[in-house]
């Protein structure tokens, strides 16, 4: 079943186009990688899908078509998107920002189960629950605006340049703590990531963009043993 | 480009021909110096009274529209210089001493004050310029020594001179053009210059400004300094106009119609400046003829509607329609010709949400 | 001494308005990052319509009470119709659209209304009491305690609810809070609302000391800005904290220093301002603003 399907999506911001017809599908449960140079397109892609850019082509989302719905509304959908530069909520305590992300749903019992999973996947974030999030790490900032967004139980997980900024043993260490998470809910992921290496460790397939276009598109596997990929973006 | 601003805008087609600027420039300089001549009395006035408010809205503008620094205590300091020039005046002051001190005067009263607010950033100007005019009235009657009180000072300076062969009103009208007209030569010399350009980027973004070298503190205490200035001079032409001022000269409600005429003129433009005098001098005394509780509500309306419509001020109406007409005749198969004044996106829902979503900058 | 406490216990009273003001510009700009102008206004309207109520024969509690849920839902449709657009322009256009507002709505009073004063019945009774033996307003002591009350109502809203809690979010970073669901243009709608509700009560807690005019607030908006100034834009309680001051302040001078007396006390506040800012650039209470280029 496919959970998200783009075809022939275009974006612009004023008289600079910057999607020329991007297309991909992530089946129900799936994981999928969008990797590319900076500018190809890649974040706006992912805003393309959580509506904070206007959009041409089609995007639909568990059979509806999502374009020209706001952010709050494909949010309701089941959509979360943890955008780059984390959107953590500076001002707010970490569990305020757990809490805001659970905005929408109900059982107070499912949210609080919830919470407690969160901060098992995270430890660091148990040490700092009553915090600011502003005097939280880098790292520690990814972890909590990836665990803001799961504490809303959507479907689709869209997740913008979760390396970025990060030490290396930190990204690793998010990225695994991801792969937990993916398993064990068995959430469906876009991600797009610079990092190819973190990408494929998460991903099953990805696609390439360059100039705001898909050039390539694969499974993991298949990707990873290409030429162009491995120079381009694998260090060889 | 924000929408106070028209600053940096093309000059349109028919002011590329190399002959015409030059020849329109002499025509409007014959007329305005011919004018007065002709015309009754009280156009003369009339006239006079838009030059006085013109030069006010001028260094208004200079630091709001310019440098995007709300100031709501404008009208201050045209009481300030008014009260210095009925001063020198009564003490009988060289005329042109009485001129710089009121320009003096009112502008190291601005410099004090934009030394302190500046430096709060953000709309901390506009808070404190709200005082001005506020704490100004009970202070204006508290030194009736200086001020004459509640009951303000009469000062007589500008009735014409023998030899000059004028009626006063004429007299008046030359005093009024001369300072005018230095007055918006020196604002345009200053807004093309470098200053302009400092003014414009710490508008636009001050951190971009401070990375530029240039500092927003004391690029906005100028600016509010200059505005003073202008202020100033203002109040000695007020003075030379009406030949009386009272504490009411500086009232609050007086603040506020000063931005409004700003803002409807054309808020970053020098021509807007002088059009937004003209519509201070004429519209409200339009209104009150019509009913003077109304006044004050059309004030409000016509202010909301410009800067929802129009919001670069009637200066710019003429680009405005002009840029209506060519979409409206380029593309006859569109149905609702989309406006040409900030982009509606089609779900305004959308706006406070959306990252990218509204471009404001895309205006064309 | 009775003197002392009569003046502080009314200056505390005036403080109290103030503060009302104060805390609405705060939580307006907490939401949307302008200022207001408009608050004091938008305040004067609904104690017009509180005083309209009473004349068409309502109980004055209850027409008190109306004209709060009215500025309500004024506050709420002005952020959705009028300032909506401007949110995420240049702050110095919001502001002048703000300006534009106080016009509209001081004119629309007058047109209405107009410019006579008018008796606005007084909700608490008239009398005083005696306290450490001095002779103090009962009303000056209510006013006081209402704001009191206010405050902590809306550190509950803020600090225990879910709706403080999206408020806050959106606040904080409102494309942000977006992501997760908080449909950010109808908050921002309540929270205006909210502000235009704080100004409501200001409007029918002063109305009867200062009789109904279309301008009676412009001067307690001159000091809650002050207060806003002083007490830090992010700060509602340095905000309130600092309303009181100023409106202790003002009372002690204009009795104990006869050179600036009544007329000039509104200097008062504006001079402390002066003096705080060249030592402390962000107010008593604020914290140091870090701009991200």
């Amino acid at each position: 079943m496919t959970l998200l399907e783009l075809s022939g999506v275009t974006a612009s911001y004023g008289p600079v186009q910057v999607l020329d017809g991007v297309s991909l599908t992530v089946p129900e449960g799936g994981s999928v990688g969008i990797l590319g140079a900076n500018g190809a397109g890649k974040t706006t892609t992912l805003r393309a899908i959580s509506g904070t850019v206007r959009t041409g082509g089609r995007i639909s989302f568990a059979g509806r078509d999502i374009r020209g719905l706001r952010p709050d509304q494909v949010a309701a959908l089941g959509v979360a998107h943890v955008p780059e530069g984390r959107g953590t909520l500076a001002q707010l305590t970490v569990r305020e920002n757990l809490r805001v992300g659970a905005y929408l749903r109900k059982s107070r019992k499912a949210i609080a189960e919830d919470l407690d999973y969160c901060l098992d996947l995270f430890p660091q974030l148990q040490d700092r629950i009553g915090s600011r999030a502003a005097a939280l790490s880098g790292g520690e900032q990814q972890m909590l605006a990836v665990a803001r967004a799961f504490m809303a139980k959507p479907k689709l997980l869209l997740l913008d340049e979760a390396s970025l900024g990060l030490a290396p043993s930190t990204a690793k260490s998010v990225y695994a703590a991801i792969r937990r998470l993916r398993l064990e809910s068995g959430i469906a992921m876009l991600v797009v990531e610079q990092n190819a290496n973190l990408a494929f460790s998460i991903v099953d397939s990805a696609t390439v963009l360059e100039t705001g276009r898909n050039v390539l598109t694969g499974s993991s596997a298949e990707l990873k043993g290409m030429d162009e990929i491995r120079r381009a973006y694998l260090g060889g | 480009m924000g929408t106070l601003s028209s600053v940096g805008r093309r000059r349109p087609a028919h002011f590329r021909n190399r002959w015409l600027r030059p020849a329109l420039i002499v025509v409007v300089a014959v007329v305005l110096i011919a004018a007065p001549l002709g015309l009754p009395a009280f156009a003369n006035q009339t006239l006079v009274r838009v030059g006085v408010y013109a030069v006010a809205v001028l260094g208004l503008n200079i630091v709001m529209g310019y440098t995007g620094q709300v100031n709501l205590g404008q009208i201050f300091f045209v009481g300030l210089g008014a009260y210095v020039t009925a001063y020198g005046v009564t003490q009988g002051w060289n005329i042109l001493l009485v001129f710089l001190a009121a320009c003096a005067i009112a502008g190291l009263v601005g410099l004090l004050v934009a030394l302190a607010a500046a430096r709060l950033g953000g709309l901390a100007i506009a808070m404190v310029t709200i005082a001005l005019p506020i704490v100004g009235v009970p202070l204006a009657k508290r030194l009736s020594d200086v001020t004459g009180g509640s009951q303000g000072i009469s000062a007589s300076f500008s009735n014409a001179p023998d030899w000059s062969g004028l009626f006063t009103d004429q007299w008046q009208y030359y005093i009024v053009l001369l300072v005018t007209a230095a007055a918006f030569l020196l604002a345009r010399q200053l807004m093309r210059g470098k200053y302009g350009r400092a003014f414009s980027v710490v508008r636009a973004n001050e951190a971009v400004a401070m990375s530029m070298g240039i500092s927003p503190y004391r690029t906005k205490v100028l600016a509010f300094t200059i505005a003073s200035i202008f202020g100033g001079a203002s109040g000695f032409l007020y003075l030379a106009a009406v030949q009386y001022t009272s504490p009411e000269t500086l009232s609050f409600g007086h603040s506020i119609s000063l931005v409004a005429a700003m803002v409807i003129g054309g808020g970053g433009s020098i021509l807007g400046s002088l059009i937004g005098g003209a519509y201070y001098v004429f519209v409200p005394q339009w209104t009150n003829t019509i009913d003077p509780n109304f006044t004050t509500v059309s004030q409000g309306v016509i202010l909301l509607a410009v800067l929802f419509l129009l919001p670069e001020g009637l200066v710019s109406l003429p680009r405005v329609v002009r840029r209506l007409t060519r979409r409206a005749t380029a593309r006859p198969a569109l149905k609702n010709p989309p406006q040409s004044t900030p982009a509606q996106p089609p779900t305004m829902e959308a706006a406070p949400e959306g990252l990218e979503t509204t471009e404001r900058h895309d205006r064309s | 001494m009775g003197t002392f406490i009569q003046l502080v216990v009314d200056g505390l009273s005036t403080g109290s308005i103030y503060a009302a003001l104060a805390l609405a510009i705060v939580l307006v700009n907490q939401a949307t990052g302008l200022i207001n102008f408009a608050q004091g206004g938008i305040a004067v309207l609904s104690a017009y319509i509180a005083f309209e109520f009473v004349r068409l024969g309502l109980p004055l509690i209850l027409a008190i009470l109306l004209a709060i849920v009215a500025s309500f839902f004024l506050g709420a449709l002005v952020e959705r119709f009028l300032i909506r657009r401007f949110e995420r322009g240049d702050q110095d256009t919001a502001v002048v659209v703000t300006i534009g507002l106080l016009t509209l709505v001081t004119g629309i009073c007058a047109l209405i209304w107009g410019y006579n004063n008018q008796q606005f019945p007084s909700l608490f009774p008239l009398t005083s009491v005696d306290v450490l033996g001095a002779v103090v307003s009962v009303r000056s002591l209510a006013t006081t305690g209402t704001i009191l009350v206010i405050m902590a109502v809306l550190q509950v809203l803020f600090l225990r609810t879910k709706l403080g809690l999206a408020l806050r979010a959106v606040a904080d970073n409102p494309g942000s809070a977006a992501f997760s669901g908080l449909p950010v243009g109808r908050l921002l709608m309540v929270g205006w609302g909210l502000a235009a509700a704080l100004g409501a009560i200001a409007g029918v807690l002063v109305g009867p000391q200062l009789t109904l005019t279309p301008g009676m607030l412009d001067t307690a908006l001159v000091y809650a800005l002050a207060a806003v100034i002083l007490g830090g834009l992010d700060s509602p309680i340095g905000a309130v904290v600092a309303a009181w001051a100023i409106g202790i302040l003002e009372n002690l001078v204009s009795v104990y220093v006869p050179f600036i007396g009544h007329d000039l006390k509104i200097a008062v506040p504006f001079a402390l301002i002066f003096v705080i800012l060249i030592v402390r650039p962000q107010g008593l209470f604020g914290r140091k603003v870090v701009v991200r280029v």
